[in-house]
């Protein structure tokens, strides 16, 4: 019995044994082939699959940085960046779909599938967008896949445009650079050009500062649209730009300005300037021009009037520079205020012979009535006392043919030749401002070292830059350096005094306030090639007050038209520097006003 | 069991059986057989409750994935609405610093005080109270003076000068955190504004919070109902889209 069943057991056994190897063969084949294609699919990515699934599926978007923004010194914003939106259509989606549906809300609250005709759809995107319907039908029939419907839609109109769903419309989001304060420090501010270059003023130097650099984003998407979770997401953050805050103070900037655009209205000048500088700090309170440009549309006014030109245009200053020599002769210890000069009325030295701007006899004069009545004359009898190099070591103390640094673009320097150049007669002039020529600022600064008792102070405009996270970056101050002693500064501010208090310049004084200033008057060379001169340059600068100088004021008319004698930027001084005063709170004036007197006995 | 296992299995047959026995013992041999009895099988050990829980886990992994997979689209869909409220309010609060700003630019609000009638004083006088001195002569402004230049508005495009007429549109527009454009939250404002004021005050007063705009249109549906049926277009050519009121 158990022989037989082994006999029937080994005649079975090849049988089974060959069926069961060859279905293993079988399946070890196909799983080779599987496994084979499977290599071939994900190993070794024959025909690309997997690249083109990913590629298909990735999508990178640029995060772009946002600008800083330019503030003043009150963190008021002067520029800054939005969202605006450019109304964008496929010509060939839109023209091809005559009617489309959308969901509409219904009055009961629930959303309804509507059918809308193209017609209808064009004339409600021309409502939205405040177009003529023609307009936008012109603008989405086509065949061009780009084209740009609006530019610089605001949010709400683009919300009000995305829910009508019009095919083919799309809504791309920019950054655009808005200026609430316009033309307020408009120069000084400048603008842009496309939207993302610096093209003028604080926009054009701090470029670099104010762009950031912009991130990237690369993730997976579905058809759906919706990220796919699981998938890379690379995230590289952006670097919003740096905020750059300035010195200046909007309201004493727009109070200036009004000022300025006032008085060169009355007087039809071609352009006027006005500086307000803090004495203590070389902080520029207000930088103020005519006809300033709204950074918003910088087109509106002349190319000529689109920069700052406190510290573009350089003139002949005149006789602010009187105050220059004073303060040479007194620091050299070769004249002192109150000493004696007799002038006559027309003072002649070395063939050269120079004339006042009024008629006199021969008078007897201290050195702070000649200042105070802005005698040329006088000037020169006094300032010959300087040698030639003297003079213009002087001029080079001061400032005069340096240009100051302060962040904006075309900052002149002006024009001081050295002293081996200077004909006979420039040898005299430039001891009263003429036959050299400088800016605006160059002049406030020069006034400055005196007002902060002989230190001069580099001007300041950026005052910081405040990164995204918050920190304040000071810029520091620029070195300071002593021109003059104090004593001679104290002498200086007093002859400013008073010319003030006893001089010819009564009407820039303050009521409660001790205010030292100078006039100028300069002739104007012809700009347009002609020779000789076409007007005049009328200023006054000045500071108060005069018991410890805080503030400096210029007020800047070129060429106004009349008769230069009867002009006078007193009342227009004393309105802003009473108004800088009070917007500071400075305490009025302690102590008695200096009077020296302007005729010696 | 396979005939491959019967091959192999090592089967005890008889000569070899009698080998086994114990030598020493002949007498046993003529021992009976033992009768054959039923063999109670040892008792196997059960497989099913293994393949329960297998199933079960391979079930509960499963819908584990699932859940975990919808609660992570779910997440991705709320990020999604939630990134979209953010960009509104970001739009909205854009659009009212902007309107802030506007307002504040010192040529703006001098044209309105201008506007309103004031005149810039131009001689101050200061008094110290320590030593009670006068100093200035403060004069008092003059109506009807030049004002001088006019410095133009900023030409921001799109930004209104003046500022907006009905406060309480205002309001609502502004605390409308969905964004809804204003064409339909002004004339609701303005239902609002017109329900709340014979009722109470408190609407009335046009306090510039979103409780206040709120409480004024949950207190005008009636009026807001009674408006509906007449489209107010405004000037323009779509009627504004249909508000949901709160209590309809």
């Amino acid at each position: 019995m158990a022989e037989k069943t082994g006999k029937a057991g080994q005649g079975k056994a090849p049988n089974a044994t060959k069926r069961l190897r060859l279905g293993l063969g079988v399946m070890l084949t196909l799983l080779l082939v599987v496994g084979g294609k499977l290599f071939l699919v994900q190993g070794l990515d024959v025909g690309g699959m997997a690249e083109a699934a990913l590629n298909s599926r990735m999508t990178s978007a640029v995060l772009p940085a946002e600008r800083g923004s330019i503030l003043d010194s009150r963190g008021t914003v002067l520029a800054n960046s939005v969202i605006r939106y450019n109304i964008v259509v496929d010509q060939r989606v839109n023209t091809k779909t005559d009617s489309y549906k959308r969901y509409e809300p219904q009055a009961d609250g629930r959303d309804k599938l509507v059918d809308v005709s193209r017609d209808q759809a064009i004339s409600e995107l021309a409502a939205a967008l405040g177009m003529d319907t023609n307009a936008v039908r012109d603008a989405v029939t086509g065949q061009q896949p780009y084209y740009i419907v609006a530019k610089d839609v605001k949010p709400d109109v683009e919300d009000r445009i995305s829910k009508l769903q019009v095919p083919g419309i799309v809504a791309e989001g920019v950054s655009k650079r808005v200026y609430p304060n316009g033309a307020v420090a408009g120069g000084v501010v400048g603008f842009l050009q496309d939207g993302a270059t610096g093209l003028a003023g604080i926009e054009q130097t701090q470029d670099d500062q104010l762009k950031g650099k912009d991130g990237k984003r690369l993730f997976e998407i579905g058809a759906d649209g919706l990220r796919i979770p699981v998938g890379l997401d690379e995230l590289t953050p952006p670097q919003n730009g740096k905020d750059v805050k300035l010195t200046l103070n909007s309201d004493i900037q727009y109070f200036a300005q009004q000022a300025i655009q006032s008085q060169a209205d009355k007087l039809s000048a071609e352009w006027g300037v006005i500086i307000v500088m803090d004495a203590k700090t070389g902080n520029l309170i207000a930088l103020a021009d005519t006809n300033s440009p709204d950074p918003n549309n910088p087109g509106l006014v002349a190319a000529k009037d689109r920069g700052t030109r406190s510290v573009t245009a350089a003139y002949e200053p005149g006789s602010v520079e009187k105050m220059i020599t004073a303060a040479a002769v007194i620091d050299e210890g070769l004249a002192s205020p109150l000493e004696k000069f007799t002038i006559p009325p027309t003072y002649t030295v070395d063939g050269q012979t120079f004339s006042d701007a009024f008629t006199h006899g021969t008078e007897d004069r201290t050195l702070a009535g000649i200042i105070g009545y802005s005698m040329n004359t006088g000037t020169v009898m006094a300032g010959q006392r300087l040698s030639k190099e003297q003079r213009y070591d002087w001029l080079r103390k001061f400032g005069i043919g340096e240009a100051p640094d302060i962040g904006l673009p075309a900052t002149a320097s002006g024009i001081l030749s050295p002293p081996d150049q200077w004909d006979g007669r420039q040898q005299y002039t430039v001891l009263f401002g003429q036959g050299v020529s400088q800016s605006t600022l160059q002049t406030v600064r020069a006034y400055q070292s005196i007002a902060n008792n002989g230190v001069m102070l580099q001007p300041r405009l950026i005052d910081s830059y405040v990164s995204p996270d918050g920190t304040e970056e000071k810029v520091p101050a620029q070195p300071s350096r002593r021109v003059v002693s104090d004593s001679t500064a104290q002498q200086v501010q007093d002859i400013l005094e008073s010319a003030v208090t006893e001089g010819e310049i009564k009407d820039a004084g303050i009521d409660g306030y001790r205010v030292g200033a100078k006039t100028g008057t300069s002739e104007s060379p012809c700009d347009d090639g002609k020779s000789g001169y076409c007007g005049y340059t009328a200023s006054i600068v000045g500071m108060a007050p005069m018991d410890d100088p805080r503030f400096i004021v210029e007020v800047v008319l070129q060429r106004p038209k009349g008769s230069i004698y009867g002009i006078t930027n007193g009342p227009v001084f004393r309105s802003v520097m009473s108004q800088t005063l009070r917007t500071y709170n400075v305490q009025p004036s302690t102590g008695e006003p200096a009077r020296m007197p302007q005729y010696a006995k | 069991m396979s005939t491959a296992a019967v091959k192999n299995f090592p089967i005890v047959s008889g000569s070899s059986a009698a080998d086994t026995r114990p030598a020493g013992d002949p007498g046993a041999g003529r021992k009976g057989r033992t009768p054959l009895s039923v063999v109670r099988t040892a008792p196997r050990k059960r497989r099913a409750p293994f393949v329960v829980l297998c199933f079960a886990m391979l079930a509960v992994a499963l819908v584990a994935v699932l859940v975990l997979n919808i609660s992570v689209s779910t997440a991705q869909y709320q990020l999604v609405e939630l990134r979209a409220k953010q960009s509104s309010l970001t739009k909205t609060n854009q659009d009212l610093t902007q309107q802030v700003q506007s307002f504040e630019a010192p040529q703006n609000l001098a044209a309105k005080a201008t506007e309103l009638g004031m005149v810039a004083s131009t001689v101050k006088g200061q008094i110290d109270l320590s030593t009670l001195s006068v100093t200035g002569k403060a004069t008092p402004a003059v109506k009807g003076a030049a004002a001088g230049a006019v410095i133009p508005a900023p030409a921001v495009a799109g930004q209104q000068i003046v500022p907006p007429a009905s406060k309480a549109a205002d309001a609502s527009k502004g605390s409308d955190s969905k964004g809804a454009d204003s064409k339909g939250a002004d004339p609701k404002g303005a239902a609002a504004d017109k329900a709340a004021t014979p009722d109470t005050g408190k609407a009335a007063a046009g306090a510039p919070s979103a409780d206040a705009a709120k409480a004024a249109a949950g207190q005008a549906p009636a009026a807001a109902a009674a408006a509906a049926p007449v489209p107010e277009l405004h000037g323009g050519s779509v009627p504004a889209p249909q508000q949901k009121v709160p209590g309809q």
